[in-house]
């Protein structure tokens, strides 16, 4: 009886003294950084999610290299023996991570929100730098490189908007940058060329003012051939009285220098003959007095200069004439104008009519502003 | 002697249920990271980036909780189970929607090629047809120009569509059949401004 209560008791014993030490031993197990470890890692998902991978990549590199280190170091933690395990490490890894992702996070979403902005931008600087070389440029004989860098900067300002709708903006961004350099580069040049051809305005303007006083004191009709605005424009007695579009010579920048050239004179010119239909090639023609004495000289001069062949040849047959009206220059050096035009200019012209053909009545710096 | 044959077959059946859930499951981990590795060989980063992350945080979720099972003295890896075996499933379905979304871009690049490529033969019939007198016009030399760069474009696209980026290829062409388009648009103004008639087509 003794004996079977002495059993008794110690499997009593044993019941409660069991659960007690297993109690014990999970009181003092070391307690792993589970919360610490997946706040890090919620903070790199939304790091991931704000692209700090590429707009905030070296943050993100070290959340994760931290977050990585963390791991490694709780891994080799759980390989000791379960007392002789600290955590602290691994804890201490996990804040610098977490801190490091909500950095770059911070970081991504500022940085990508500029880089919105910044390319919307320079999207509409680079559209309306664009749509100035097209004003500006389009039908100004360029050299065929500034014309390929126009066309290659525009196309690449197409794509970095395509790849803005697509939410890419760091490669919209790098897109930009190359288009912008492109188009700011041939702006310049051509600028730089068309400021060159703007040097003759002062000599313009002169032929301008004596035209219109001249035409002004005989009460008669003066022709004023605008080239840079494909503009004719026909005065009476000082003041305007009609404006047709015009069609001029394909190299129609700067003055004719000789035979061939394909660009349209500018000078003081009269009309020295009227040439009615099936007299001309185009519709109706006015004949001028180029070369006038001016451009004789100035030939002369090149020629002696060495600037032009010895063989050179001025040209001549420099008509305002029809068949214009195709939106583009094509002639060799004559002015064209629309059949319904040519017949109006026809009527008022005679022989003697003057006709100033000048490279722009409006100075660069008003044509720019525009 | 009853009671020690029952204490100990207790014990017994508490070890092996103890171990049975305490066992961590490299199996199934093996698997799941084989789907990611997979998905990930189909582009899906490319093409379903925001799955592809999704499934890549799960993994990394479900690894913490192992290390916070391989920490305790009495490992449970069920729930982890559990989480491994939807994250699989997870990860085999955005491999098959990378694949998917793939095909759908490829797809996409092919029509727009054709597209495009019908757009350039129409420009060079324009150019031909298009105002030009007795000498070339800045206005077309420009067009030439630009034609010359949506062709250069549309190399570069195939060149790209012949490595498998069709994505890239897809921008690419996106822009150059704007471009086109443009180009086809300012022909038929500039033809029929001097025909009257405008030319038919696209």
């Amino acid at each position: 009886m003794k004996k079977r209560w002495r059993w008794v008791l110690v499997i009593i014993s044993l019941m409660v003294a069991a659960p007690l030490l297993i109690l014990l031993l999970i009181h003092f197990t070391p307690e792993p950084p589970v919360t610490a470890m997946e706040r890090a890692r919620k903070a790199i998902s939304r790091a991931e999610y704000a692209h700090a991978r590429v707009y905030a990549r070296k943050l993100y590199d070290e959340a994760q290299s931290l977050y990585d280190s963390g791991v490694i170091n709780w891994q080799r933690q759980n390989r000791r023996f379960i007392y002789f395990r600290h955590y602290d490490a691994v804890a201490d890894y996990a804040r610098k991570s977490e801190a490091k992702a909500v950095e770059a996070t911070e970081n991504s979403s500022s940085t990508s929100a500029g880089m919105k902005t910044r390319i919307r931008e320079k999207i509409s600087k680079l559209n309306k730098l664009s749509a100035e070389i097209d004003t500006l440029f389009t039908t100004y004989p360029l050299d065929a490189e500034i014309r390929n860098r126009i066309s290659k900067g525009k196309f690449m300002l197409k794509e970095s908007e395509v790849l803005f709708e697509s939410g890419d903006y760091y490669r919209a961004y790098r897109e930009l940058t190359d288009s912008e350099y492109l188009l700011s580069a041939s702006y310049d040049h051509a600028s730089a060329d068309l400021k060159n051809y703007f040097k003759a305005y002062s000599t313009w303007k002169m032929w301008i003012d004596k035209t219109l006083s001249d035409s002004k004191r005989s009460h008669d009709y003066s022709i004023i051939i605008d080239k840079f605005s494909r503009k004719c424009f026909v005065y009476l007695a000082g003041k305007k009285k009609y404006e047709f579009n015009a069609e001029l010579g394909t190299n129609w920048a700067g003055n004719k220098r000789l035979k061939g050239d394909k660009a349209t004179p500018e000078g003081m010119y009269r009309i020295t003959g009227k040439f009615d239909r099936g007299r001309t090639k185009y519709y109706k023609a006015l004949l001028l007095n180029y070369p006038n004495d001016e451009d004789r000289k100035r030939f002369l001069s090149e020629i002696e200069n060495g600037t032009l062949p010895s063989t050179a040849s001025i040209g001549g047959l420099i008509e305002i004439h029809g068949e214009g009206g195709k939106g583009v220059d094509w002639t060799e050096g004559c002015i064209a104008l629309k059949d319904s035009h040519m017949d109006v200019l026809y009527k008022l012209a005679r022989k003697g009519t003057p006709v100033t053909i000048v490279g722009s009545m409006t100075d660069l710096q008003s044509i720019m502003n525009r | 002697m009853k009671n020690k044959v029952f204490l100990g077959l207790a014990t017994i059946a508490m070890v092996a249920v103890l171990s049975s859930c305490g066992k961590k499951p490299q199996v199934e981990i093996d698997a799941t990271n084989a789907a990611i590795t997979a998905a990930q060989t189909a582009e899906a980063a490319v093409y379903v980036p925001d799955e592809f992350a999704a499934v890549q945080d799960s993994m990394k979720a479900i690894m913490t909780e192992v290390q916070a099972q391989e920490s305790k003295l009495f490992k449970n890896f069920g729930d982890v189970k559990t989480k491994l075996a939807s994250t699989l499933t997870l990860a085999n379905k955005v491999a098959v929607d990378a694949a998917a979304k793939k095909e759908e871009v490829k797809q996409e690049v092919d029509t727009m090629m054709t597209d495009i490529k019908a757009v350039i033969d129409e420009n060079g019939t324009l150019m031909k047809k298009a105002p030009r007198g007795k000498e070339g016009a800045a206005v077309l030399e420009a067009m030439k120009t630009d034609m010359a760069t949506v062709e250069a474009s549309v190399t570069e696209a195939q060149s790209l569509y012949d490595q498998g980026t069709y994505m890239d290829a897809l921008n690419k062409l996106k822009a150059a059949k704007e471009k086109a388009d443009g180009i086809n648009t300012d022909l038929k103004d500039a033809i029929e401004k001097v025909t009257g008639k405008r030319p038919g087509g696209k």
